[in-house]
This record gives C-alpha cells, sequence and structure tokens, in this order.
C-alpha cells in the first residue's frame, strides 16, 4: 500500500491530495459519465419543477387575540399588499389595527406594506371608553 | 480578445465530425448549471419585477456578503481534496458566544453577568475570541486529518456532532434554560451591521459586514495567490506525494487550511451575531451545505488542486440569488432544501464528469 508510507511518520495527508481526490479509483466510461450529468441535471429541472408546483405562495394569518376569528388571507406573491380584510370584534374594546408582533409594537401599513414571507399579524385591542 | 476567438475558430474548423460533436456535449454539460440557472433567474424576472428592484439586488448582495466567509474557508479544504463538515456547527457556536459576549450589559436576561462594558476594545477582543475559538476546532479537524490520515468528512463530522453538544451546553449558561441569546448590544451592531452606504431615494443600505466581507475576499486572494502557504494548498491539493518530495510540509499545509476555514466561520458567526441579533440553538444548521455548493458551483473542484477566489465569489452569489428568487417565487422555505440537495448533487457529478472525460 502506497499510503503506508506517508502515514504519521510520513506526514502525508493520507486520504487528501491523491491524484483524481475525491474520484481517485472511479471506474466509469465516458458515456456512463455523460448519462450522469444528463440523469443529475434532469433530477434538478424536476425538483424545480416539482417545488414551483408544490409552492402556493405565502400566507398571511391573523392571531385576533380574543377578538372575533379572522380568515387566513393565502396565496399572496412576494410584493403583494395585504388585501382589505373584515376587522375583528370583540366585546368591550377598540380594534387599533394590525401588528406584526404580539407587544403591538410596529404596526403593519395596509397601504405601504408588501408580503415577503409568511407571517402572523396580532390584532391591537383599546379598551372602549 | 479577437484573436483569442480567431483562434478557437480555427481549431474548431480542424475538428472532423465526432470531434465537433463532443465540443458541443461537453460544452453544455460542462456548463449545464450555469445555463439551467440563467434560465430560471430570467424567468423569476418575468414573473417578478421586484426581483431586479434596488432592495431586491441590496438584499442579494448582503445575504451574499454573510455567507462569504465561510464559502472562502471551506473552499481551501475543498482544494485539498476535503471538506469541512463541522462548519455551520462552528458558524453556530461562535454567533451564539458572540451574541452573549456583546449583550446589552442594561438587558435583564444575561448569560454572563460580569463582563466588560461594551466599548471598541471589547467588541474587537470578542471578534479575537471567536475567531480563536473557531481555529482551535479547525486545528483540531487539521490535526486529525493530517497526523493520522482520517477522512475529513469523518473528522469534520465528529467535531460537527461534538461542536452541537457544546453549543447545546452553552444554551443551559446561567439557567438560560436552551432559549434564545438575544438582546446584543447596539454599538456592535452599529459596527457590524449598521448602514455602510445609505441610498435614501431608493429606500435601501448597505451594511458594514458587506466592506468587510470585500477586505477578506482580497485578503483571501492574496493568501491563496501570493504566499507561499497558498502555493503549498495548492500543490498537496494536487499531488500530496508528490509536494512532500519536493519538501513541502504537508502536515502544516493541512493543519493550516483547516485552521484557517475554522477563523473565518468564527468571524461569520460573529457577523451573524449582530446581523440577527438573536442566536438560537439552530444557528448554523447545515450552512456548511451552502458554502460547499457555492465553492462547487464556483469551480473549486473536488479533483483537488483547482479553484479561485473569483470563482468561490461567483458561486456564492449565484446560489443567493436562486434562493431569493425561490423566496420571491413564493415557495417556502422548508422547500429550499430540497433545491439545494438537488444542487449538491449536480454540481458534483458535473464535476466529476468533467474530471472523468479529461482523464
Amino acid at each position: 500500500m502506497a499510503e503506508d508510507k506517508t502515514g504519521p511518520a510520513g506526514g502525508g495527508a493520507g486520504p487528501l491530495g491523491r491524484p483524481g481526490g475525491l474520484y481517485d479509483g472511479v471506474k466509469l466510461s465516458r458515456k456512463s459519465a455523460d448519462l450522469l450529468a444528463v440523469c443529475s441535471i434532469g433530477l434538478l429541472v424536476a425538483l424545480f419543477v416539482i417545488v414551483l408546483l408544490l409552492s402556493d405562495g405565502f400566507t398571511v394569518t391573523f392571531d385576533a387575540r380574543g377578538g372575533s376569528d379572522v380568515p387566513a388571507v393565502r396565496e399572496l406573491a412576494y410584493g403583494d399588499m395585504l388585501p382589505a380584510v373584515a376587522e375583528p370584534t370583540r366585546e368591550g374594546y377598540v380594534f387599533t389595527g394590525w401588528y406584526r408582533d404580539p407587544d403591538c409594537g410596529e404596526q403593519w401599513d395596509m397601504h405601504t406594506d408588501t408580503v415577503t414571507e409568511d407571517i402572523t399579524l396580532y390584532a391591537g385591542w383599546e379598551s372602549a371608553p | 480578445m479577437n484573436g483569442y476567438f480567431k483562434r478557437k475558430a480555427e481549431e474548431y474548423r480542424a475538428l472532423d465530425q465526432a470531434d465537433r460533436r463532443r465540443y458541443w456535449i461537453d460544452g453544455l454539460l460542462n456548463n449545464a448549471l450555469y445555463i439551467l440557472m440563467a434560465v430560471f433567474i430570467v424567468l423569476t424576472a418575468i414573473l417578478n419585477k421586484n426581483f431586479l428592484s434596488a432592495s431586491s439586488v441590496s438584499n442579494i448582495i448582503t445575504l451574499a456578503a454573510a455567507s462569504l466567509p465561510m464559502a472562502l474557508g471551506i473552499g481551501g479544504c475543498i482544494v485539498l481534496t476535503g471538506t469541512d463538515l463541522s462548519g455551520g456547527r462552528v458558524f453556530g457556536l461562535t454567533a451564539a458566544m458572540a451574541a452573549a459576549f456583546l449583550q446589552n450589559r442594561m438587558a435583564t436576561k444575561l448569560i454572563f453577568e460580569h463582563l466588560p462594558n461594551t466599548s471598541g476594545a471589547w467588541i474587537i477582543a470578542v471578534l479575537l475570541i471567536v475567531m480563536l475559538v473557531g481555529a482551535a476546532i479547525g486545528l483540531v479537524n487539521g490535526f486529525f486529518v493530517a497526523k493520522f490520515s482520517l477522512h475529513p468528512f469523518i473528522v469534520t463530522l465528529a467535531t460537527q456532532l461534538i461542536t452541537y453538544g457544546i453549543i447545546l451546553m452553552f444554551f443551559q449558561i446561567n439557567g438560560n434554560g436552551g432559549g434564545p441569546i438575544s438582546n446584543v448590544a447596539q454599538q456592535f451592531k452599529d459596527v457590524v451591521s449598521g448602514p455602510a452606504i445609505r441610498i435614501a431615494s431608493k429606500n435601501v443600505s448597505i451594511p458594514w459586514y458587506v466592506v468587510y466581507a470585500f477586505a477578506l475576499v482580497l485578503i483571501m486572494w492574496f493568501v491563496w495567490n501570493k504566499t507561499t502557504f497558498g502555493k503549498n494548498m495548492f500543490a498537496v491539493g494536487s499531488n500530496a506525494e508528490a509536494a512532500r518530495v519536493s519538501g513541502v510540509n504537508v502536515f502544516r499545509t493541512t493543519v493550516l487550511v483547516h485552521t484557517l476555514a475554522g477563523a473565518l466561520y468564527g468571524f461569520a458567526g460573529y457577523v451573524e451575531a449582530a446581523r440577527l441579533g438573536s442566536i438560537t440553538a439552530a444557528t448554523g444548521l447545515n450552512n456548511e451545505c451552502d458554502a460547499i455548493a457555492a465553492c462547487v458551483i464556483g469551480g473549486v473542484s473536488f479533483v483537488g488542486g483547482t479553484g479561485n477566489i473569483g470563482g468561490i465569489v461567483v458561486g456564492v452569489f449565484v446560489l443567493r440569488i436562486i434562493f431569493v428568487a425561490l423566496n420571491m417565487l413564493g415557495i417556502n422555505p422548508n422547500l429550499q432544501f430540497i433545491i439545494k440537495g438537488g444542487i449538491i448533487l449536480a454540481a458534483c457529478s458535473l464535476d466529476m464528469r468533467k474530471y472523468l472525460a479529461k482523464k
């Protein structure tokens, strides 16, 4: 075995740096290699197509936080604005808008904000006067 | 340039029928991945006009800059015909450490309670600490690969698991209970992910880490092309035995390549801590796969001894553009892993075919 000479004493890199590297000793005819390339590219194209077919766009879900349920909006494309949705209602509270976080720090602006990923919006409530 | 094409055309005319056919098949298959991606990118640009907008382009640049350091590190390991599967976890550990060391001292939940206040010196010190931690893990990888001739796939798979164990323990410190490490100091964010260039009219900004990544590319280009270490790395990668005979210290070169890679993951993790501001135990999972794919797409071959920094940069950008495009087409991030796997398989198949066709 040639590798034995490059063991610990020789300080060689063992499995590394053989001519041919990772493909050292691969026995494949030129035709098979072409076939392999065509198959792998074909698989990649097929995966792209499957993923595109499986994708159903972005979903915006609404957490009414105690208010009446608001159905999720589906099949939005990247950069779409959120279509108008019915405002939820809640006994004894006034709806103040939809927020990106449960703490109601950052409000979602229906006129400028665009959808870029799946997102959940949280209802903001204020005690009714 | 004109002479080059003329010469190529004459060469082509001199070929006989069978060789001409081979010429076209070779050209088509060698570039199949680029052709496929170009088609996909054009398709996305047609389907979604946002794809070519200023904010999308700046998004691609910043995402590419964040994943560049890792690809630059792993590129060296691939030049040696090896790889590094521990990269993603080292990235995760160093990101968690950077976030924990640079938490806002005013925050209520701190991982370490007795640390210096955030200052310029401490921010730089933490960078050095996390790069040293990364380098130490890389040193372990390199030592076992070079000294005991273990295959890097095995060694780095082991260190990947060991590092993950350390990450999980790290997230338990001071009663944290595995929760995310957040509340990263604002000064730290400002110097790493704060805007370096701001285009107000387009409402886009380029963060500082893009500048750092650019500097890192220049440094790595110098290391690979102008230093003895770089030349030794390519010599060992193409034929370790021949390199040893001609006086290259194969052991030291292999260890250094892995150590340098580890230090670069440390840098990447440091940037990630500032970029995200909140690090979980899952941060960095499978990041090494992106980096390996980027390198192979960019022409760093598993045959060893071939590849260049420019190719890695192109590979990183191509991969990022594909993932931004997938996102713009509304594809669930979970499904993007399927495409990643397909890209790695295709890139390596084409890489091997190229080698076999040359033989």
